[in-house]
């Protein structure tokens, strides 16, 4: 009997560490495909691959001075900053009935502004471009891509101020309330301060989803450039070291953006519940 | 102004989201089924009701063994990337360090949010013809000249699938897998279990509407894979959204649109079929 345990003690040690290393593996699997992008960024080699034979920023350089990498970051930003604001204000203004009202059809809504997520997004970009092109006769813009964007993140933005408005405790509107104050210091005092952490994170959120969205902005944009169509228009002539570095700034960026959208509103709150003298 | 009235107020938050996405997702879909059942006489859409598109999908050979192969690699996909998922969700919600626990879940969801396109990409690096794989092969001396093999056919395609969408998977099921109580797990191994055993008729039963959300998760984008394919999938690979990419960009809105429909109707009944197991928590993305 006490052997018995022994080796299932045993064997739960090795089954234990088997599974570690399995989990090692799988970082290094995540992992290892966009670290070797980073490394080659800064190899001399200039098939963009190994051998190493020496570091440079040369690819930095070569991408820094690229005026059609300039063309393209603006129009990222300028994309993304546009899908920031209408997702930001539409999401949150959807939140708060998709929270609290007891209307019938809640349900029906809720799928329908939940659904553009699960939608692929090509078919979001092919049903849009038939609208504009074939319906309303528009020519493509970086606009008609930013309206396909919105589509996508808005929903992003609805869940997590809808998940942040269902965790607060309503009974500090109803104190403000009692206290005499009206419907516009409620928003204004109380719920818009309790929720602005989620609304943060939501934009930062949407901020990223837009820098990185290929396939809508794929279909509207028409002539113009995102980072991404960029980069998919070089690869498709081969590998670049030039390339690799636009790529490493891209992946960069929305590095730096998706930990402020998780650290940001941590610190928002904790700054709040210091006492302010 | 009674409950009606202030109900009816609370719902003016709707309005704008409801203008975005019904004047932009609903209507465009809405003119997608027109369009699929409508005919192209003359590079020009004509008013026409017809089953023409349809029937001229199904009729060309290539375009439904393309639709069984998206089928096909999606299943193989969305298999491989569970059953890789499940044994480190396991060690994650089980072995993990206590401490380091939310970090070693947050460093599996980063890769998720970062750009997609470059996910893709990276892999280019390794598998292609110059890449990291014949490098180290011809290093080690078992060819002498590239091999096209890696890249450019369905095996390439599955494998990047299996890399975009393993955290997916590894996220869902250890949320699950970390409200089970393991003490379950030693009381059945004390009943004379093996570990296995176990496992398989303890814990997975328990957690199965975990598993279901993130298989619909997982395969349902991979249904619509467009860039996958067209990168490393090469003429071998191509998927059905590479089929929908090509006829719309061709102008064939009316053929075009059958087939999107066909992709839309499928995932939309997916979802009608396991809307009971894709739990509102999960969905708030909580």
């Amino acid at each position: 009997m006490a052997r018995d345990v022994e080796v299932a003690s045993r064997r739960g040690r090795i089954a234990r560490a088997a599974l570690g290393w399995y989990a090692l593996a799988i970082y290094v699997f995540l992992f290892a495909p966009i670290g070797l992008l980073v490394l080659f960024s800064f190899n001399a080699n200039r098939y963009g691959t190994f051998p190493i034979t020496g570091w440079t920023l040369t690819w930095y350089r070569q991408a820094f001075n690229d005026y059609q990498v300039h063309d393209a970051v603006s129009t990222t930003i300028k994309i993304a900053l546009q899908v920031t604001v209408i997702s930001a204000v539409v999401g949150t203004a959807a939140a708060f009935p998709l929270v609290r009202s007891r209307l019938p059809f809640r349900e029906g809504i809720r799928i329908v502004l939940i659904l553009p997520i699960m939608i692929p997004g090509i078919l979001i970009g092919v049903s849009l471009l038939v609208l504009f092109t074939s319906t309303f006769h528009r020519t493509l813009s970086p606009e008609t891509a930013v309206i396909g964007q919105a589509v996508y993140t808005t929903p992003f933005v609805i869940l997590l101020v809808a998940a942040r408005l269902q965790g607060f405790d309503s009974a500090l509107e109803r104190a403000a309330a009692d206290l005499g104050a009206n419907a516009y210091q409620r928003m204004r005092r109380v719920i818009l301060p309790l929720i602005f952490p989620a609304i943060l994170a939501g934009a930062l959120f949407a901020f990223t989803l837009s820098l990185d969205e290929f396939i809508i902005t794929y279909f509207l944009i028409g002539a113009n450039n995102t980072l991404p169509i960029f980069i998919y228009t070089q690869i498709k002539f081969g590998i670049t070291p030039e390339v690799n570095a636009v790529a490493t700034l891209l992946l960069a960026g929305s590095l730096l953006l998706l930990a402020l959208a998780f650290l940001l509103p941590q610190l928002v709150r904790r700054a709040r519940l210091r006492p302010t003298s | 102004m009674s409950r009606l009235g202030s109900g009816l107020a609370s719902y003016v938050g709707f309005v704008p989201a409801l203008l975005l996405l019904g004047l932009c997702f609903l209507v465009p879909f809405a003119i997608i089924v027109c369009y699929s059942f409508w005919e192209t006489i003359d590079y020009s859409v004509v008013h026409h009701w017809t089953f023409d598109n349809y029937r001229y999908f199904f009729s060309v050979g290539s375009y439904v063994s393309t639709m069984w192969w998206t089928l096909l690699v999606a299943v193989a996909a969305t298999v491989i990337a569970i059953a890789l998922a499940f044994p480190f969700a396991y060690w994650l919600s089980r072995y993990a360090p206590q401490r380091l626990r939310t970090f070693l879940l947050v460093l599996v969801i980063v890769p998720f949010w970062s750009s997609y396109l470059l996910r893709v990409y990276s892999w280019l690096t390794i598998l292609g013809e110059k890449g990291v794989l014949n490098r180290f092969l011809q290093w080690i001396g078992i060819t002498n000249h590239p091999v096209g093999i890696f890249l450019y056919d369905r095996p390439a395609v599955i494998l990047v699938l299996v890399y975009l969408y393993f955290p997916f998977g590894a996220l869902t099921l250890y949320s699950s897998i970390d409200h089970f109580d393991w003490n379950q797990l030693r009381a059945a191994m004390d009943l004379g279990a093996s570990p296995l055993q176990a496992i398989f008729r303890i814990l997975v039963p328990q957690i199965k509407p975990g598993i279901i959300t993130a298989v619909i998760f997982v395969f349902i984008p991979i249904l619509g894979e467009y860039l996958t394919p067209q990168i490393v999938g090469g003429t071998g690979g191509v998927m059905i959204g590479n089929l929908i990419a090509n006829f719309f960009q061709a102008a064939e809105y009316t053929r075009g649109a059958a087939i999107s429909l066909l992709v839309a109707g499928f995932i939309v009944l997916l979802l009608v079929i396991f809307r009971k197991s894709l739990s509102t928590k999960e969905a708030y993305g909580a």
